[in-house]
C-alpha cells in the first residue's frame, strides 16, 4: 500500500473539482444507479409482505370443524364454542380475524307476514366477519349494528323475503322461534346470499345447541409456508377438532405468491445488474476522456500505479457520494412508490441503504477498471493528439 | 458528405461507441424484458388466478331460497327451480365466449347409499342418508355453432383431487368424498348402491376414486350429472352453473351502475372483458338467470393483478431511467471530447444547427442499432424469466421493439440533448487554441 501524501489528496481533489460539469455527470450516474438499486430494493421486499395482505380480501383461509364432519347432514356435529378463546389472536404480529359460525336449517319470514320459508341462518361470533367473508354491503344502517338482536341478510335472501335494512324478520326451528332486526344487507356471490347472519346466542337458541358451534373460520395473513406453520401448530393444540386449510385458497394462493414473487426477485435481480452495467459503461465513458491526465501523470514520472490507485480513490470516493445521496433518493422515493402501488407507504428498510451504497461503490470501482488499459498510453503520442 | 462524417466517427473510434452502445443495450433489453414479461404477465397471472375457481354463478331467477352451506345445497329435490341442461352450450357465443375458460353445472339430490363393502350399511334395510351431487367431467358440450367444447368441475376447481380416477361421463361410476369414504368405509373399486326415493329403485354405481376438496364435498357422493338427474327425476335439468372467466380487473369504470352510463360509454363497458359486463351477456344468453359474481374471487384476484401489474411497469419504468442517465452521461462525455472535432468544424463553416444536427444522427444511429441488439437480447431474457416462472415463454412481439427503438431514440436525443446544445455554442477559436 502507498502512503497517501498531501499531494495525492491535492490531485483527488483537483480531479474532482476541475470539471463541476464532469462531476455531476458521473454522479448523476452513479446516485441514479443507486436510486433505482435502493427503492427496487426496498419495494420488493415490502411488495412481497402486501402480497399476502393482499390475499386476505379473498376470505378465510383456514377452518376449525369438529373431527367428525362424516355426516352432511347440516345441523349434526358441533364444537364446543369455548374453543373460540383457544385461537391465538396474532399470527406474525398480524391479528388473526376468527368467526364461530353456527348453521341451522330454519324457517324465516318478514315481520308481519305468516309465511314462512326454509332457510340457513347462521349465528356468529368472533371479530373480523367483514374480513372472513368479503362482499359489498350494498344497505348500511351503522346506528342498529350494536343490537344484540341485529342481523344481517345475504343479497339473495333479501330479495326473496323483500326486506330492507330496518325491517325485522322472524326466524323459527322447530316451533322456537326469535326475531332480529335486518342491519345490513350483503352481496358475496357465493353461499352466503342465501344465509341470514344472526347473532351466535340466537341460533343457539333456535337450535337448542346452547354453547355449540358448527366450525370456526380464520383469515391468517402470511406466507403459504407460514400459514401452513399455523395451521399444524393449530391443529396440535386443539386435538378435538379437525384444522385444515380451505384447499380452493391455500392452494391457488401458494400457486400465485410463488409465481409472483419469483417474478418480482426475478425483474429485480436483473434490473439491478443491468442498472450497474448501464452505469459502468456510462463510468468507463467517461473515465476515458481522462487519456490526457494519465499522459501528463507518466510524462512527469508517475508510476502506472500510482495513478491508478489515484483513479481508484476517486472512484471510491464518487461511489460512497453517490451511493450516499442516490440510496436516501431511492429510499424515499420508495417509500411514496409503495403508497402509489399498495396504498399504504412501504416500510424502509435500514438493511437496504448499506447494501445499495455497497453496491453502487463496487460499480463504481469496477468502472474504474477499464483505466488500467491507460498503462499502455504513451505520453508522448497522446500529446501529439494521436490516438 | 454529411453521411461519411457520421459513418465516419462510428469507424474511425469503435471502442468508444461501442461502450455507448454497451450501455444503451443494456438498458434497453431491460426494458424489452420487463416489458414483454408485463405485457404478457396479465393474461398469465389471470389465467393461474383462475385456480381459485369460478368467479360466476348461475342460478335461476325464479327460485325458493337455497338451503347452502359451504358449496352444497341441502334442499329436497322437489324444492326450487331448475335450468335446462341444452342451453348451457350459449355460454360459448356470448361477445367474450373466448374468456370463458370452464364451467360445469351441479345437481345436488337427497339419497340413501349401502355398499356390501360397508361395514354398517351392507343392506338395503340399514341404508344412509348421503348427499349426490351430479356434475360433469370432461364433458363434450355442444355450442350453438356447431363446434363442442371440452370442460367439466376438474376444471372450474382445479383443487379438486382425485385419487384415483375421474368417472366417466354417461358411465355408472361415481366418485366419494375422502370423509364419506372414511365413514362408510369404502374405497375405489367397492360398488355403491343408491337411490333418492321408493319409485326410482337401487342404484349400483362403482367408486372409481376418492375426492378430496377441503370442503363439504368430502361427506358427498360425486356421480356423473345425467345419473343424478335420472336420480332425482330431473331429466336434463340443473340447479347451478359455475363459470370461470378470464376477466380484466375491476376500475372505477367498472363499477359505474350500467343503468347511468351514456351510450358511449355503456358500448365500452360492454365490450371490455369486466366480471359485470361477462354476467350481464350470460344472462341475455341463458334466460330466466341470475348470473353472480362470486365477489372473494373476483375482487381478490383484480386487487393482487392491478398491484403486480403497477409494480412491473415500475420496474420497466425504473430500468429505462438507469439506461437513460447512463446514456445521457456517455453522450456528455463524448461531446467534451469532441470539443477540437467541433471547433474544426465550425472553422471550416458549420452552423451550431448543422454541429448539432450532425451529433443528434449520430446519437440516433447509436439508438437504432443499440436499441435492436437490446431487444434481441431483452427477448431472449424475457423468455428466460417467463420460462422459470410461469413455463411458458412470452410471444415476441414486434409492436415491442418498436416501442423499444422509439424510446431508444428518445432517450438518446434526450441523454444528450444539454451536451449536444452546449457543443453547438463553442465559440471555435479557443478550442482550437486548445484553450
Amino acid at each position: 500500500m502507498m502512503r497517501a501524501t498531501p499531494m495525492f489528496w491535492r490531485i483527488i481533489r483537483r480531479l474532482l473539482t476541475a470539471n463541476y460539469g464532469r462531476l455531476f455527470v458521473i454522479l448523476l450516474a452513479l446516485g441514479a444507479g443507486a436510486a433505482v438499486t435502493s427503492a427496487l430494493l426496498n419495494l420488493q421486499i415490502d411488495a412481497k409482505k402486501r402480497l399476502t395482505t393482499e390475499f386476505r380480501s379473498l376470505g378465510a383461509n383456514v377452518i376449525v370443524a369438529p373431527r367428525e364432519t362424516t355426516t352432511p347432514d347440516a345441523n349434526g356435529t358441533t364444537l364446543d364454542e369455548a374453543l373460540m378463546a383457544q385461537l391465538p389472536t396474532h399470527h406474525e404480529a398480524k391479528p388473526v380475524p376468527a368467526v364461530g359460525f353456527l348453521y341451522v336449517i330454519g324457517e324465516v319470514a318478514k315481520e308481519g307476514t305468516v309465511q314462512f320459508e326454509p332457510a340457513v341462518i347462521a349465528g356468529t361470533e368472533g371479530h373480523g366477519l367483514t374480513e372472513i367473508r368479503p362482499g359489498r354491503r350494498t344497505e348500511y344502517l351503522a346506528s342498529l349494528e350494536q343490537d344484540p338482536f341485529a342481523c344481517e341478510v345475504g343479497a339473495k335472501a333479501a330479495a326473496q323475503f323483500k326486506v330492507h335494512a330496518g325491517d325485522s324478520l322472524r326466524l323459527r326451528d322447530q316451533g322456537r322461534e326469535e326475531a332480529c332486526k335486518v342491519f345490513a344487507v350483503v352481496a358475496t356471490g357465493g353461499a352466503e346470499d342465501t344465509q341470514i347472519f344472526a347473532s351466535l346466542k340466537t341460533a343457539q337458541t333456535l337450535a337448542e345447541l346452547s354453547g355449540r358451534i358448527s366450525l370456526i373460520q380464520l383469515s391468517v395473513t402470511g406466507t403459504p409456508t407460514s400459514v401452513n406453520a399455523f395451521i399444524s401448530s393449530l391443529g396440535k393444540s386443539l386435538p378435538g377438532a379437525d384444522v385444515h386449510g380451505i384447499k380452493q385458497l391455500t392452494e391457488a394462493e401458494g400457486r400465485i405468491y410463488d409465481r409472483i414473487s419469483g417474478l418480482l426477485s426475478a425483474t429485480v435481480l436483473l434490473v439491478l445488474f443491468l442498472t450497474s452495467l448501464c452505469v459502468m459503461a456510462g463510468m468507463s465513458n467517461v473515465a476515458v476522456e481522462r487519456k490526457n491526465d494519465v499522459g501528463l501523470m507518466k510524462a512527469i514520472g508517475g508510476s502506472i500505479r500510482r495513478v491508478v490507485h489515484l483513479f481508484l480513490t476517486e472512484a471510491i470516493l464518487l461511489g460512497i457520494a453517490g451511493g450516499l445521496i442516490g440510496s436516501a433518493i431511492g429510499l424515499a422515493a420508495s417509500i411514496w412508490l409503495g403508497k402509489a402501488v399498495f396504498g399504504v407507504a412501504a416500510q424502509p428498510r435500514l438493511i437496504v441503504y448499506p447494501v445499495s451504497v455497497a453496491l453502487t461503490m463496487i460499480t463504481s470501482i469496477a468502472s474504474a477498471f477499464p483505466l488500467r488499459r491507460l498503462a499502455s498510453i504513451r505520453p508522448a503520442s497522446v500529446f501529439r493528439g494521436e490516438e | 458528405m454529411f453521411l461519411r462524417l457520421v459513418a465516419d466517427s462510428f469507424t474511425r473510434r469503435p471502442r468508444r461507441k461501442l461502450l455507448s452502445m454497451a450501455a444503451l443495450a443494456m438498458g434497453m433489453a431491460v426494458a424489452t424484458a420487463a416489458l414483454s414479461v408485463s405485457l404478457d404477465v396479465g393474461d398469465r397471472l389471470a389465467q393461474e388466478f383462475r385456480s381459485l375457481g369460478a368467479n360466476l354463478l348461475v342460478t335461476p331467477q325464479a327460485d325458493s331460497l337455497p338451503l347452502e352451506i359451504g358449496g352444497v345445497d341441502y334442499r329436497p329435490a322437489n324444492a326450487g327451480a331448475y335450468l335446462p341442461e341444452a342451453n348451457i352450450g350459449k355460454l360459448k357465443t356470448i361477445f367474450w365466449r373466448f374468456n370463458i375458460m370452464a364451467f360445469a353445472p351441479i345437481l345436488e339430490a337427497p339419497v340413501e347409499a349401502w355398499s356390501p363393502a360397508s361395514k354398517h350399511w351392507s343392506s338395503p334395510d340399514v341404508a344412509d342418508s348421503a348427499i349426490l351431487i351430479g356434475t360433469w367431467s370432461d364433458h363434450s358440450v355442444p355450442v350453438p355453432d356447431g363446434t363442442s367444447y371440452e370442460t367439466g368441475i376438474e376444471k372450474t376447481n382445479p383443487w379438486w383431487q382425485v385419487d384415483g380416477r375421474w368417472f366417466t361421463e354417461g358411465a355408472d361410476e361415481c366418485l366419494v368424498g375422502t370423509a364419506f369414504a372414511n365413514k362408510f368405509g369404502v374405497k375405489a373399486g367397492d360398488v355403491l348402491n343408491i337411490r333418492a326415493n321408493d319409485r326410482t329403485g337401487w342404484r349400483a354405481l362403482k367408486v372409481v376414486g376418492m375426492l378430496s376438496t377441503g370442503g363439504p364435498e368430502e361427506g358427498a357422493i360425486v356421480a356423473p350429472l345425467t345419473i343424478v338427474q335420472q336420480l332425482a327425476e330431473k331429466p336434463g335439468q340443473y340447479r347451478r352453473l359455475y363459470v370461470s372467466a378470464l376477466t380484466k380487473p375491476e376500475d372505477a369504470f367498472a363499477r359505474k351502475d350500467p343503468k347511468t352510463m351514456t351510450p358511449a360509454e355503456y358500448d365500452t363497458w360492454y365490450c371490455t372483458p369486466y366480471i359485470s359486463a361477462i354476467a350481464l351477456q350470460i344472462s341475455e344468453e341463458l334466460k330466466g338467470t341470475d348470473v353472480r359474481v362470486i365477489r372473494r374471487v373476483a375482487e381478490g384476484e383484480g386487487n393482487v393483478l392491478t398491484r403486480v401489474r403497477m409494480l412491473l411497469w415500475l420496474v420497466t419504468f425504473a430500468s429505462l431511467l438507469a439506461a437513460a442517465l447512463a446514456v445521457g452521461a456517455s453522450a456528455a462525455a463524448s461531446v467534451i471530447e469532441r470539443r477540437t472535432e467541433i471547433g474544426l468544424m465550425k472553422a471550416l463553416g458549420a452552423n451550431s444547427a448543422l454541429v448539432g444536427v450532425l451529433l443528434a444522427a449520430e446519437q440516433l444511429l447509436l439508438a437504432i442499432v443499440g436499441g435492436g441488439i437490446g431487444y434481441a437480447i431483452g427477448i431472449l431474457l424475457a423468455r428466460v424469466l417467463g420460462e422459470r416462472i410461469f413455463g411458458f415463454a412470452p410471444e415476441p412481439r414486434l409492436f415491442v421493439l418498436l416501442v423499444i427503438l422509439v424510446l431508444a431514440a428518445i432517450i438518446t436525443l434526450l441523454g444528450s440533448a444539454f451536451p449536444l446544445r452546449k457543443a453547438s455554442r463553442y465559440d471555435p477559436a479557443p478550442i482550437l487554441r486548445g484553450e
